[in-house]
């Protein structure tokens, strides 16, 4: 017999196990019989994944203080949302399965053998359209919040943030001012300019949503836009030797006011044109949102 | 061998006392002593000629650590074959004989034994040493990290510890599968007196047996402190340990093509008559797919580590930004090895545990040649997504769509592998005995590590956790929860055929419920950390992440316990278990038809195969004609069927 004869023998077979009726004249209730029974736990555990995956993210996350925070936040509980039916799908008929068809006679004894079901083109067809189209929204999902992510936004404040072992220093170009701590203005467009001085270090801040290698004399660029006022913490996210640990930075979002006044603070000199300039640069291009 | 003589052992065969050659002076002991000498003589003249230079120290434990691979080699038996090959005195049949382990009990399993199940039972032990070695360190790993600023490692040793932790497990687990079952099971599974090439499959097990001194030799040599992943430039700045660790990386992966080429070209040309491709097991085709994954990844290892030696040991600059490299070179080259690598590491056991769904649940393989075409697309698609460990580097950022959909596109034929799970596990008599459980716990595992991978293979997202402990364990869930747990699924089922004894199953289902439960708290534990914001590999964490941090920790201690009870049971019931019958599961693939033990060259009568091996529900299938001639021992035909 060729292969793929044995392979095709019993397809039509088992469709979908709801077929059990025939013995007794009168069909069973649907949820009588294992697909019915299945399909009642697939819906309690979709539902719990689905749960799952509002609740646990709002209490686990640090809060997020940009807009690409909150997006990556809303892909993990999207894509959770999204494979909760399949996993629960897994976990239901292999639990039906272990509680239902047992073998329960002598345990060291093997069981009769069981129907010969090599396959079933349907529910493999069927199977293979559901999970290539998760697939796509995934795709399209991810592409689009990308697109949001990637854009090079006008009036953006410039940052440098320069990588050594082990410390962050930003810098923040025209104004001469350079800090050991990273302060954003609330609701103005930042770009990072990440370079490394020696090895690769991570600049990756959870809370901001932002995470780009530093390497050594390359300059790596990724913006974020703050929205909420708070604090946060950068920290090296590539190991980069003996005290990687320890390579983390303070840093906090606050309004364009106070963000002015840090900078001035912090010996923001007046080689710029004038104060004007000085200010327009402090709270961007137009003006403090 | 022919039906009219009774069936005579070939290990009963009597040897002239000179048979062997060599080989009777030679074996583990031997290969010790001279890899120590060699390496002792390496270490004078390179240091007499090199220290001093510019490049010293690096070349000096180069050189060092070659000769001490090559030395040990040498005396315990690998080059022996091509040296007489090459010197025109070729090895005689009784050499053969000798070199296969005919008439030395258990010390061959201490020598150059080129006899397929040898082979399997060291690589087993081989595993297990290695898991032991990683897993103390694990637990090495989780003790740091049970206060926020422990003092019990040095950020040094600590680091060290990481990296050896990561390459320990990382050998072990490409090695687990195709090391142990695949040697051992899969020649007789497709009717095959031995592997193709059986003097390569000795040398395979014996340079990765060498190879495990390099490694160890990191914790003398002044530490790695660049992680397992030894990203360029901070491994070319790192201790001349870096320099043997690279060397380990040369040798593991000279060994895992060796095996490699083997399994693939004995797969092709050893099968029995009647085995078509499309009647093989399930496993042979994992083991071949996997091994074939293999070939393409272990080159771009090798290539990524020569360099790595000859930029800290003769002073290139591949990697150096400052002279004209990029670490992204490293980055890429490691990536190419690095995500073909975890599907090397993760077919096999799949395939295994197919093989257990099958047995336990007494029915077909549900879409036989979908879970081979699912294969051979995993195979095609993880050569190409290796950039998705790349996001968040900054290198070429307009090819990450383009990395994400194929990544992304792995889920189809993973997918695909799960219909046919729960296809197979439809309507079967599910027959609960230990392989099983571990079935059912990588079924839950390899969900929670499937679905957590989906979120770091988009871009937005991955951007929050790269680097983070959620990949640490998004990617323990899929090798440790998945691939290992089906491992020892596999170890569950073919132990009776390995050992001859039974393995213990109320010892085992007391380890496996230890292992089931603390794994979850382990690993959710380090999932709560990476959502917290915990980045990996640090010595020291900020105190909100303590609670996440001690969960984790207990569940570890709790997971070794498990681990070790599942240890005792393999070792107790290796030593002491009842004896096995040939068939104790009732299992039609063809390693239960032989005898256990099992013969030297497996089959007293040569098998003819007649149908795949999964006829279950179809008796008709088996016997589609009755023997053409009496047969001495028929049960040791497969299928019932004669020549």
């Amino acid at each position: 017999m060729s292969s793929e004869a044995t392979v095709e023998t019993a397809q039509g077979d088992g469709a979908g196990g709801t077929g059990e009726a025939g013995a007794a004249d009168i069909p069973k209730p649907f949820f009588s019989r294992p697909g019915g029974k299945i399909f009642i736990i697939w819906l309690i555990l979709t539902a719990i994944g689905i749960v799952l995956a509002f609740v646990l993210p709002k209490h686990t996350f640090p809060t997020m203080l940009t807009k690409e925070g909150s997006t990556g936040v809303t892909t993990v509980i999207f894509f959770t949302i999204m494979a909760a039916p399949v996993a629960a799908l897994v976990y239901g008929i292999a639990a039906y399965s272990l509680l239902a068809w047992r073998h329960r006679g002598h345990p060291d004894e093997p069981p009769e053998d069981g129907p010969p079901l090599r396959g079933n083109a349907p529910v493999t067809i069927v199977w293979l359209v559901v999970t290539s189209l998760l697939c796509i929204v995934l795709l399209v999902w991810g592409l689009a919040a990308m697109a949001a992510d990637n854009q090079s936004p006008p009036g953006a404040l410039r940052v440098d943030v320069t990588g050594q072992q082990w410390l962050w220093t930003f810098s923040y170009p025209g104004t001469g001012v350079s800090s050991r701590s990273l302060v954003l203005p609330l609701n103005r467009p930042v770009r990072f300019d990440v370079t490394s001085e020696d090895v690769t270090h991570g600049f990756w801040s959870m809370s901001l949503g932002v995470q780009v290698d530093a390497n050594p004399d390359v300059v790596t660029t990724i913006y974020a836009t703050p929205n909420k006022l708070g604090t946060f913490t950068v920290q090296c996210s590539q190991l980069c030797g003996l005290y990687h640990a320890f390579m983390y930075a303070p840093g906090s979002v606050v309004t364009p006011h106070q963000f002015a006044l840090w900078l001035f603070g912090h010996g923001a000199t007046l080689r710029a044109a004038s104060l004007d300039a000085k200010v327009k640069m402090a709270t961007g291009q137009g003006g403090s949102g | 061998m022919t039906t009219e003589a009774a069936p005579r052992l070939l290990e009963d065969t009597p040897l002239p006392p000179k048979a062997g050659g060599l080989y009777r002076r030679q074996n583990m002991w031997v290969g010790l002593v001279a890899g120590i000498v060699l390496a002792f003589i390496g270490w004078l003249i390179s240091h007499a000629l090199l220290q001093g230079s510019n490049w010293g120290t690096d070349m000096v434990v180069t050189v060092t650590m070659t000769c001490w691979v090559i030395g040990f080699n040498a005396g315990v038996g690998t080059f022996n074959g091509p040296f007489r090959w090459l010197t025109n005195d070729d090895q005689t049949a009784e050499d053969e004989l000798y070199a296969a382990g005919v008439g030395q009990g258990a010390k061959r399993y201490f020598k150059f034994c080129t006899d397929h199940k040898v082979v399997g039972t060291q690589y087993l032990v081989l595993v297990m040493v290695l898991f032991a070695v990683g897993g103390t360190l694990a637990m090495m790993i989780r003790t740091q990290l049970i206060t926020p600023h422990s003092s019990f490692m040095t950020p040094q040793l600590y680091n060290t510890v990481v990296t050896v932790h990561g390459i320990c497990m990382i050998v072990a687990t490409i090695i687990m599968v195709t090391g142990p079952f695949t040697n051992f099971i899969m020649p007789i599974m497709i009717g095959a007196k031995d592997m193709a090439f059986p003097r390569l499959n000795a040398a395979s097990f014996w340079v990765v047996f060498s190879a495990v001194p390099c490694l160890l030799a990191v914790f003398f040599l002044g530490g790695v402190n660049a992680g397992w992943t030894t990203y360029a430039p901070l491994s070319v700045q790192d201790p001349p340990a870096m320099d043997t660790f690279a060397l380990t990386i040369l040798v593991f992966a000279a060994s895992v093509t060796l095996a490699g080429v083997n399994i693939i070209v004995t797969i092709v040309t050893m099968r029995a008559e009647g085995m078509t491709m499309f009647r093989l097991p399930i496993f042979t085709w994992g083991s071949m797919l996997g091994s074939a994954l293999g070939l393409y990844a272990m080159p771009a290892f090798i290539m990524a580590m020569v360099l790595m030696i000859t930029d800290r040991a003769t002073g290139t600059s591949f990697y150096v930004a400052a002279q004209g490299g990029t670490g992204w070179l490293w980055e890429n080259i490691f990536w190419i090895m690095g995500h073909p690598e975890v599907y090397v590491i993760l077919i096999p056991p799949v395939a295994a545990m197919l093989e257990v769904v099958v047995t336990f649940s007494r029915k077909p393989l549900f879409g036989y040649v979908i879970v081979i075409a699912a294969l051979v697309a995993i195979d095609a698609l993880s050569i190409l997504v290796w950039a998705h460990h790349m996001f968040t580097t900054g290198w070429a950022p307009d090819l990450s769509g383009p990395f994400m959909l194929t990544t992304e596109l792995i889920s189809i034929p993973t997918g695909l592998i799960f219909l046919c799970v729960i296809g197979t596990l439809w309507k079967g008599r599910i027959w609960a005995r230990l392989p099983m459980f571990f079935v059912y716990l990588f079924l839950w595992n390899f969900i929670i590590g499937g679905v957590t991978g989906i979120y770091l293979s988009d871009v937005p997202a991955d951007g929050l956790f790269h680097n983070d402990m959620f990949v640490t364990a998004h990617f323990h869930y899929t090798l440790m929860g998945g691939a290992m747990i089906a491992a020892t699924a596999a170890l569950c089922y073919w132990f009776p055929k390995m050992t001859g004894k039974m393995l213990n199953e109320r010892i085992g289902k007391i380890a496996f419920w230890i292992i089931a439960i603390s794994f979850q708290v382990t690993y959710l534990g380090m999932f709560w950390e990476g959502f917290e914001g915990m980045p990996r590999r640090v010595a020291y964490y900020d105190p909100t992440f303590l609670h996440a941090n001690q969960m984790a920790t207990v569940g570890a201690y709790a997971l070794i316990i498990g681990w070790l009870v599942l240890l005792y049971d393999v070792i107790h019931s290796w030593r002491n278990g009842t004896p096995a019958p040939a068939n104790p599961w009732g299992a039609k693939t063809l390693e239960w038809k032989v005898p256990t033990p099992v013969p030297l060259e497996n089959f007293l009568v040569e098998p003819v195969v007649t149908s795949d091996p999964y006829t279950y529900g179809e008796p008709e299938k088996e016997a589609p004609e009755p023997a053409a001639k009496p047969a001495h021992e028929p049960e040791l035909i497969p299928g019932g069927g004669g020549t």
